[in-house]
């Protein structure tokens, strides 16, 4: 792909949570696509471009270790702030944790390394000096110096990713040599339609995990 | 494939042999049928459950599917209990009118345009039924807060309950086919089906809630996103959430051959092939309890089969090798559920061919190796070792991850959990009492998790048996101590209550430098003592212990202040070589003192 990228990825815990098990936290077996978007876009994203990703490569065995953790049960509620914020004053804007304790146990993935190959589309919001190379440019600059806007996560915040830029011509590490179908993988939430979530039928096929475009079929809608 | 996906291809493959209940319908215990005559008046009331024992034992029936109660008020069709049929209960009934009126309206609604005879009978029943004739009756006082059913006095002997009859299914279908739907993908399937608003309960999970726990759920604010509300969040068509919790809990029922229970996580397992029911015997058997094993009585061929696979795998014969149709033509599945109050949490998934399956069995077993073995037990169940970290070796207080993270890393072939490791320690310098379990689970977790052992040098590896030539430092300290103690006990005979594995052993495994000086000079003052009852004895004694110390290297730090924990472990292993040692040259002096006798 001309202005594709690649970028490798890892971190020492991940969590993909899977939707149906979204409160005992299980982990999709590999990366998901919008997590991969979700760590591109922490590292360089504007309006204009939007990311998509192609594939994603596993490089270390799928190992998963279970924990549990005190979480609590309620979000502060959006309108309550409003009030407060509208009201200029603090009262009643708290969250006890006492009383909201929630023990949550997850199931998630150990020592992880991918990498994602992905490629970026100009958007509508595109302005006349936007191409694709100066988008590109940015990218890999900021990606081999390490800069980004907050630090990429592995699923969810508290597993950070380390992140490295592969260069075009380099050799790619090995993939696992794993080959299985996966079953029905998130592909990614419809935001710019119901916010309905969109699943594809994920296959590992010795390593590799091919992501469908985003007008692809494969997309179930 | 993804665990709710092969559930969903569990149920479709029992639903096609008719051993769960189709869509709509569940399986509750049922304990009276009041049996009506056509003009609706009761004619009798049988009891439906097995009182073959000492206490009447519910049995399960098919009814359509149990409405999910939690605080609500929601009557179920065709059936439910005294409270909402009858308006009854022994208790203090706070809604009990309320309850009753509710049921009645569901069904007078239901029924209202009904000719079938059997729910003709039933909407007159309710419609001239008074709470106050259960006295009247003279109905059985332990029929209150059961589940009933009804039947039509003419069909009673048949066994033909009125939900059985065809207008009733009829009925049934075309209300539960109504209800506030909203499509959308199911992320089981990928079709665009109706979503599943709650997930039924499912029952049998130990430790989980009696009235059911869920495994989908989203009932507090923190869990919901984009504003979504309960099912919405994580779309799964009412198909496949039926199918995957009937299938459960079928499972998952007292007596089903696919469960096991280790430590706190329930382990539903299933397979999928030709030879499935005996493949599900065998991991069965392995993991399971070993009193649940064929002992020879059960003749039949599936028992045979499955006994003479589970001695060669015991023999380390490779499955492959003997039954490559059991091996790769058998796909395997496991679950394993936690509970969580009233949510459960999956400890692990694990899907595999058989054969890799019963390798990875094999390779724990070969881990696990450790002579002597135990006389009582020589195959103990994986519960049977987790009770040895257990305080008072109960199987509550077995610490809560550590079953479910040991099996997983038992069946996906990784490295063992290191609370493992830890746990055992702790109980070993809190009760001192070291046996072949817990040697044996020492010596697995060596072998596995630190590296410097899975390269077997000389010196470097743990070893299965008594290694007189291993150097390691922590392995030689445990033999030593374990000749300490044999001194001192030989020197005192009968007279010690408390010997020197009672007082130091979490001192001397942990700081053998603070110890072992002490050690050494009190078992100096025993081989003198001994020395004046059996020098012999004595002079032997003294040899080990010359041969161990000459093991040692002086510039090597021989008595570290501080053992690491697989140091410790190697100590705890060489003390139970050393000391078995003792016990097999004991049985040995005493086989030649009967001779000489």
């Amino acid at each position: 792909m001309a202005y594709g990228i690649k970028l490798k990825v890892s971190g020492e815990r991940a969590c993909f949570t899977r939707p149906e098990m979204k409160v005992e936290r299980v982990s999709y077996d590999v990366m998901t696509p919008s997590a991969a978007r979700g760590i591109l876009e922490a590292i360089h994203w504007k309006p204009s471009i939007r990311w998509v990703i192609d594939r994603i490569h596993v490089l270390k065995r799928i190992k998963f270790q279970s924990l549990r953790r005190n979480e609590v049960g309620s979000k502060a509620s959006a309108r309550n702030i409003k009030t407060a914020m509208n009201r200029e004053s603090l009262e009643g804007l708290h969250l006890l944790v006492d009383e909201n304790r929630q023990q949550r146990a997850s199931t998630i993935l150990v020592d992880v390394a991918y990498i994602i190959e992905a490629h970026f589309e100009l958007t509508a919001k595109a302005g006349a000096e936007d191409n694709e190379g100066k988008h590109l440019d940015i990218f890999n600059r900021r990606a081999a110096r390490g800069q980004c806007f907050h630090q990429p996560c592995l699923g969810t915040r508290e597993f950070p990713a380390r992140f490295e830029l592969i260069e075009p011509d380099a050799n790619l590490p090995p993939a696992i040599e794993e080959s299985r179908d996966l079953g029905f993988m998130l592909w990614d939430i419809d935001h710019e339609g119901d916010r309905s979530s969109l699943f594809f039928r994920a296959k590992l096929e010795n390593g590799i995990l091919a992501v469908p475009a985003p007008t692809s079929p494969e997309i179930r809608r | 494939m993804s665990m709710m996906d092969a559930l969903v291809r569990a149920y479709d493959r029992l639903a096609k042999r008719g051993e769960v209940p189709s869509f709509g319908y569940s399986s509750e215990k049922i304990s009276f049928i009041i049996s009506l005559k056509e003009d609706g008046t009761p004619a009798s009331v049988i009891d439906w459950r097995d009182t073959s024992g000492k206490k009447p034992v519910l049995r399960p029936m098919m009814v359509p599917q149990a409405v999910k109660r939690t605080v609500g008020i929601a009557p179920n069709f065709l059936w439910d209990k005294t409270s909402y049929v009858l308006g009854v209960t022994a208790g203090e009934g706070k809604r009990l009118a309320e309850e009753h009126a509710a049921f009645i309206d569901r069904h007078l609604e239901a029924l209202a345009t009904t000719t079938d005879a059997g729910l003709l009978a039933l909407r007159r029943f309710l419609e001239t039924w008074k709470p106050e004739n259960f006295e009247a009756l003279g109905w059985p006082e332990d029929m209150k807060d059961q589940n009933v059913v009804f039947t039509l006095e003419s069909e009673r002997r048949e066994g033909i309950n009125i939900h059985d009859r065809a207008a009733a299914k009829a009925s049934w279908a075309r209300i539960s086919a109504k209800g506030d739907k909203t499509g959308a993908i199911c992320l089981v399937s990928g079709e665009r089906a109706p979503i599943a608003r709650l997930h039924p309960a499912i029952k049998g999970v130990w430790g989980a809630q009696s009235s059911g726990a869920s495994l989908v759920s989203f009932n507090l604010d923190a869990f919901t996103s984009y504003g979504h509300k309960q099912g919405e969040n994580a779309p799964v068509s009412e198909h496949a959430a039926f199918a995957y919790t009937t299938v459960l809990n079928k499972f998952l029922a007292k007596g089903s051959a696919n469960r096991l229970q280790i430590g706190d996580a329930s382990v539903v397992f299933w397979a999928d092939g030709t030879q499935a029911e005996t493949a599900e015997g065998i991991f069965a058997a392995l993991f399971g309890d070993a009193a649940a094993d064929m002992d020879g009585v059960d003749e039949t061929s599936e028992a045979r089969k499955v006994g003479a696979v589970l001695d060669a795998i015991r023999q380390g014969k490779r499955l492959a090798d003997f039954d490559p149709g059991l091996a790769q033509g058998v796909r395997f599945y496991v679950l394993g559920l936690a509970p969580n109050a009233a949510r459960l949490s999956v400890r692990f998934w694990l899907e595999d061919d058989f054969g890799v399956l019963v390798d990875r069995y094999q390779d724990f077993q070969r881990d696990m190796n450790v002579e002597p073995k135990s006389e009582r037990e020589p195959n103990p169940p994986i519960w049977r070792y987790l009770c040895e970290t257990a305080v008072l070796k109960k199987s509550e207080n077995v610490p809560p991850n550590l079953a479910g993270d040991w099996l997983r890393s038992i069946l996906a072939g990784t490295n063992y959990p290191l609370t493992l490791l830890s746990t055992t320690l702790m109980r070993l310098r809190a009760d001192k009492e070291m046996n072949a379990l817990r040697a044996a689970m020492l010596k697995a977790v060596l072998v596995r998790n630190f590296p410097e052992f899975k390269n077997p040098q000389p010196g470097k590896e743990a070893p299965v048996a008594l290694d007189p030539d291993n150097r390691n430092k922590g392995y030689l300290l445990g033999r030593l101590f374990a000749v300490y103690e044999q001194v001192q006990s030989e020197a005192l005979r009968r007279q010690i209550n408390a010997t020197i594995k009672d007082k130091y052993y979490g001192a001397a495994s942990a700081q053998p430098r603070k110890v072992f000086a002490l050690l050494d000079s009190g078992s100096a003052n025993h081989l003198s003592k001994l020395g004046k009852q059996r020098p012999w004895r004595r002079d032997n004694l003294e040899k080990l212990i010359a041969a161990i110390m000459d093991a040692m290297a002086p510039g090597d730090d021989p008595f570290p202040a501080y053992l690491a924990a697989d140091q410790q472990a190697l100590f705890g292993l060489g003390y139970y070589h050393q000391r078995s040692e003792f016990f097999k040259s004991k049985s040995n002096e005493a086989t030649d003192a009967e001779e000489a006798a």
